[in-house]
């Protein structure tokens, strides 16, 4: 799988000068006892689920009837399924409108909270959690009625404007923003702590001896700030790609999927498959063929981000 | 003047942050004091027309919110522990053990990350079941422990701590465990408090996994609870309101009293 | 070594819990045996009617204990096969019409037909016996039937514009035009479905009127769906949404009547059970507010304009203890008629028994009058409504869809021919051919 890009820890990071033989062997079993917990657990409770649900895909089943093996039937009709083709490439477009701005929301309120005062900080720092605090079916509620037609907050703010009520959630060219928007603010709050995290984490001398150098900020930005968080956007941009592509009860609450399926995400479109159809190889094949992007485009964002340096330590 | 400028800027967008992230809590603490068929009224109205406190106080008086509060929190801070225990020794023996298979182990570890839920959702329950977990607090505490992110989150972590602390360790004959247990667990107060923030959150609002495993009201979770007011005809929009805000409460508070060791002595960046 | 110690020692304790509790299913307790109920969460009012009519059964008889349990709307189908796929599927459980034949064509239910006796099955309005069949089988006892269309509209607002508020629109034409009229900047004219998925299934009479049959042949084998008496259909909803007449996006999902008892909408489409809501949450709106069927295409009021939805109870094909599951079923809809006279008082009479012994007695309640809009429910929709069409859901969304298409204002022919396609393809794909029984 195109996974195999994201690669292990060089190997030399610390062992020069060791012995090797008697070393390694003391490593492998200590190494083998501390992965043991990792390892049994995933391979009990996700790893075996999953070979189970890949044996799964190759049957017709309902788990009453004797399935009958289909081979790759089951994929052959999901990728031949336009619908599914087409809700995979709304929810990379999806994903295209997220990740980008949560990470930029997330670093330019990290740079925010390194320069204003102390208590205005710590009052940001506290609240920028409180979304992830809120589950996602409130705040599906909450921003349909920000959205509302008529008497919404959205549509009122801009009729002081004199802007004329616009349905957020009822055109197909405002749906899925409307809908990115909550997705967002959700995901908000931990990118934002994890990216002041490595801001912070910067040494201010790097800064002071730039300005002796007579570098503007934005060169101080991309010279210095940029590359020297790299790591931690690497891990943002992968996490919130996972997350953001497997939005399921936004939409769900917020649009039903529509209109016209413009609001119809990946992970919508599998979940109603597999609450309406008779037999679930349709839902399983399309949830692994998910699975299968997912992987494939993160391995992508690793290759793109990936500095040697900074992935591998 | 552009000093004032920039400061005016940089209020103005806090300002805006701390809007944008409050309003909603806000909104919704607020809903809890309305009648259900005021809650989602349009025109928008913040403020009830008449503050009711029987939504919070029938919540406060009804034992099993309580008890679900009190077994969500229990569970959440166990699940938090174990994921913790579990995650950041994998996360240390990926950053700096040496062992046969290293590179396939990782990729099977990280890629479990991907696995979109729907996929194993079927599977996972037979595991559960064939194992007798039904109806415990383990099968909400144990399935979902081990994770590849938080394996990921570490390990970027762990790959930043300069190798120079544990060379002198080293020489002194300390074994990876000394290592680990004494150098790189102080190490991580910070790291932890992300990641098991983030576990006790997922935890915390866990609403399919609880429905599909627990059936006895004494395990019953929160958003298990919370969603006994909702329905496809006539929600209980203010007991909604109102028990959604008081499950936010401890979450909040709890966060408050972590807050300094989320941003203190959190090194991610792999810097020297 | 101590941290690996706390993981193993954590874990260890964690599983012990686990494994003491488990207790079989469907194990005798104290000689009875045990078997499980699984209901849908309704209003609370219907919860409440469940957990007293479970207590009641359990108490009646020493031979069985009904456990019940009621389960989320939003994760019924996800924890059903779960559960299905552990072979811990409950004994019996709450089912909807239009799932009864495709669950028994995928042997997920039993036929009940031998596990109740003949003589607890008369009584029962024909047209629901048969979308509880597969196969000349009965596969589901009937609980309830709702219509799923009724024209709830206000009559002081239709006063206030020189409307007459005893004489609600009779044809579409009129329909539209009141709804012109009484369009303001806070009121819509009509308030309807206007997602692809609620369309899809509140349209299922409008699709019975218009046409005189539904977008697939009797026997599933071909589609009709672009049958140009459908286009009236499209062509009503693109003009209700093109010229604002109905909101330019849904105020709430369309089973919820909670825009109307908030004086949001002059008309309003909604299920019967819009009732309960009205009276129980609104009632100072009630008196302002009257009930029609919605008009017919030709002008013919005595075809139908909604199909019956609504509840029935089966047993699971896999149930250890089927005929106990099933004397439960007939225990509580078959036999005694207080406590369901009861569940239809509780939930305002709003719904509607097939049974003809429960439907006379919750008709000569003296309470009934308390639903104004009861009789003009039962006489002019229910009457002439269908039964729910059985076949696989993706058709009727396909159709649903091709409404949205026309009320987002694209081509209606062209809508229909998308429909047509997908229905065709369904067929071809799923072998549907011959598998429908006609109805």
């Amino acid at each position: 799988m195109a996974v195999t890009t994201l690669r292990a820890p060089a190997r030399d990071t610390r062992s020069r000068g060791r012995p090797a033989g008697r070393g390694r062997r003391r490593e492998t079993k200590a190494a083998l006892i501390m992965l043991a917990p990792l390892l049994i657990l995933l391979g009990i409770f996700v790893i075996w689920p999953l070979l189970h649900a890949v044996y799964i895909s190759f049957y017709t089943w309902s788990f009453y009837e004797a399935p009958v093996f289909v081979g790759l039937e089951n994929y052959l009709t999901v990728l031949t399924d336009q619908e599914f083709v087409d809700s995979v490439v709304r929810g990379l477009a999806f994903t295209a409108m997220v990740v980008p701005a949560q990470v930029a929301v997330a670093f330019l309120f990290a740079n925010l909270v390194k320069s204003v005062s102390r208590k205005t900080a710590a009052v940001l720092k506290v609240t920028i959690y409180i979304p992830a605090v809120i589950s996602e079916v409130i705040a599906a509620i909450v921003f349909s009625l920000i959205y509302a037609y008529r008497g919404g907050i959205l549509n009122w703010f801009l009729g002081l404007l004199g802007r004329e009520d616009t349905a957020w959630l009822g055109e197909t060219s405002t749906a899925l923003p409307a809908v990115a928007v909550p997705a967002i603010w959700i995901g908000m709050g931990v990118a934002s702590l994890i990216m002041l995290a490595g801001l912070l984490d910067i040494p201010e001398a790097y800064y002071e001896c730039a300005s002796l150098d007579g570098a503007g900020p934005w060169t101080k930005m991309f010279k210095i700030t940029l590359p020297l968080m790299k790591n931690i956007i690497l891990f943002l941009l992968v996490t919130g790609f996972a997350a953001s592509l497997q939005f399921l009860v936004l939409p769900l609450i917020m649009t039903q999927g529509g209109p016209v399926d413009s609001t119809t995400l990946p992970n919508l479109f599998i979940f109603r498959h597999f609450t309406n159809d008779l037999y679930i190889g349709y839902s399983i094949a399309a949830a692994l063929l998910l699975f299968a992007v997912l992987g494939a485009v993160s391995a992508l964002i690793f290759r793109l981000v990936r500095s040697e340096k900074a992935v591998d330590g | 003047m552009t000093r004032l400028l920039g400061w005016i800027l940089r209020y103005g967008i806090a300002a805006l942050f701390v809007v944008a992230a409050v309003f909603p809590l806000a909104w919704m603490a607020v809903a809890g004091f309305k009648a259900k068929t005021e809650v989602v009224a349009t025109p928008f109205q913040f403020f009830p027309e008449v503050w009711r406190w029987d939504n919070y106080t029938q919540l406060l008086a009804d034992e099993s919110f309580l008890r679900s509060l009190g077994v969500t929190f229990a569970g959440a801070v166990l699940f938090a522990a174990l994921s913790l225990t579990v995650n950041a020794l994998g996360a240390y023996a990926f950053a700096r053990l040496d062992f046969a298979f290293k590179r396939i182990l990782w990729v099977v570890v990280i890629t479990t990350m991907f696995i979109p839920g729907i996929a194993i959702m079927l599977t996972s329950f037979v595991v559960v079941t064939q194992l007798g977990m039904l109806d415990t607090l383990a099968v909400l505490v144990i399935p979902g422990a081990a994770s590849g992110m938080q394996v990921f989150f570490l390990r970027q972590y762990y790959l930043g701590v300069p190798v120079a602390l544990e060379e002198a360790a080293q020489l002194d004959g300390a074994g990876p465990w000394r290592i680990f247990t004494r150098i790189f667990v102080p190490l991580s107060k910070g790291a932890f408090v992300v990641v098991g923030a983030t576990s006790f959150l997922a935890f915390w609002n866990a609403y399919v996994w609880p429905v599909l495993t627990i059936t006895d009201p004494e395990l019953f979770q929160v958003q298990q609870y919370l969603a006994t007011f909702r329905s496809d005809r006539a929600s209980e929009m203010g007991l909604l309101m109102a028990g959604s805000t008081l499950a936010a409460l401890p979450v909040i508070v709890l966060f408050l009293i972590f807050q300094r060791q989320i941003i203190a002595g959190v090194r991610i960046t792999g810097l020297k | 070594m101590r941290r690996q110690l706390t993981a193993i020692l954590l874990i260890g304790v964690l599983a012990g819990c686990g494994s003491g509790a488990g207790k079989a299913p469907g194990a005798a307790q104290g000689g009875r045996t045990e078997i499980t109920l699984w209901q849908q969460k309704f209003t609370d009012q219907e919860d409440a009617w469940y957990k007293k009519a479970v207590a009641a059964f359990n108490k009646a008889q020493d031979k069985i204990v009904l456990k019940h349990q009621i389960v989320p709307a939003d994760v019924w189908d996800q924890k059903m096969k779960a559960a299905q796929a552990a072979g811990k599927a409950p004994d019996v459980y709450t089912l909807n019409y239009n799932k009864v034949p495709g669950f028994a064509r995928t042997g997920q239910i039993q036929s009940l037909e031998r596990l109740i006796p003949a003589d607890k099955w008369t009584g029962l309005q024909e047209s629901v016996v048969g979308s509880i069949q597969y196969k000349g089988q009965k596969y589901a006892y009937p609980m309830l039937v709702e219509p799923s269309a009724v024209l709830f509209y206000r009559k002081d607002l239709f006063a206030q514009a020189g409307l007459d508020p005893n004489r609600p629109p009779a044809t579409w034409a009129e329909l539209i035009d009141y709804g012109k009229r009484l369009t303001t900047k806070e009121v819509s004219g009509v308030v309807t479905a206007g997602t692809a998925v609620d369309m899809a299934w509140s349209t299922w009479g409008l699709q019975w009127n218009a046409a005189g049959h539904l977008p697939i042949s009797d026997d599933w084998s071909a589609s009709q769906a672009t049958d140009p008496k459908y286009r009236q259909l499209l062509q009503v909803y693109q003009t209700l949404y093109q010229q604002g007449i109905m909101p330019k996006q849904p105020l709430a999902p369309y089973a919820d009547a909670n825009p109307m008892g908030q004086g949001k909408a002059a008309m309003m489409v909604c299920g019967s059970w819009a009732a309960g809501v009205l009276l129980s949450d609104y009632p100072k709106m009630v008196p302002n507010i009257g009930a029609a069927a919605l008009p017919s295409f030709d002008g013919d009021p005595a075809k139908p304009t909604a199909t019956l939805g609504g509840w029935t109870l089966v047993v699971d094909a896999k149930s250890k203890n089927p005929q106990a599951a099933a004397d439960f079923v007939a225990w509580l809809l078959a036999g005694d008629t207080t406590l369901l006279v009861d569940f239809f008082k509780t939930t305002k009479f709003s719904k509607y028994s097939p049974r003809a012994a429960v439907a006379d007695a919750v008709k000569n309640d003296p309470a009934a009058a308390e639903n104004p809009w009861a009789k003009t429910i039962e006489e002019q929709v229910v009457a002439h409504a269908k039964p729910e069409p059985t076949y696989d859901w993706a058709i009727s969304l396909a159709f649903g869809k091709a409404i949205e298409k026309a009320l987002q204002g694209k081509d209606i022919d062209a809508a229909l021919k998308a429909a047509d396609a997908e229905i065709k393809d369904f067929i071809a794909k799923n072998d549907l051919a011959g598998q429908g029984s006609g109805s």
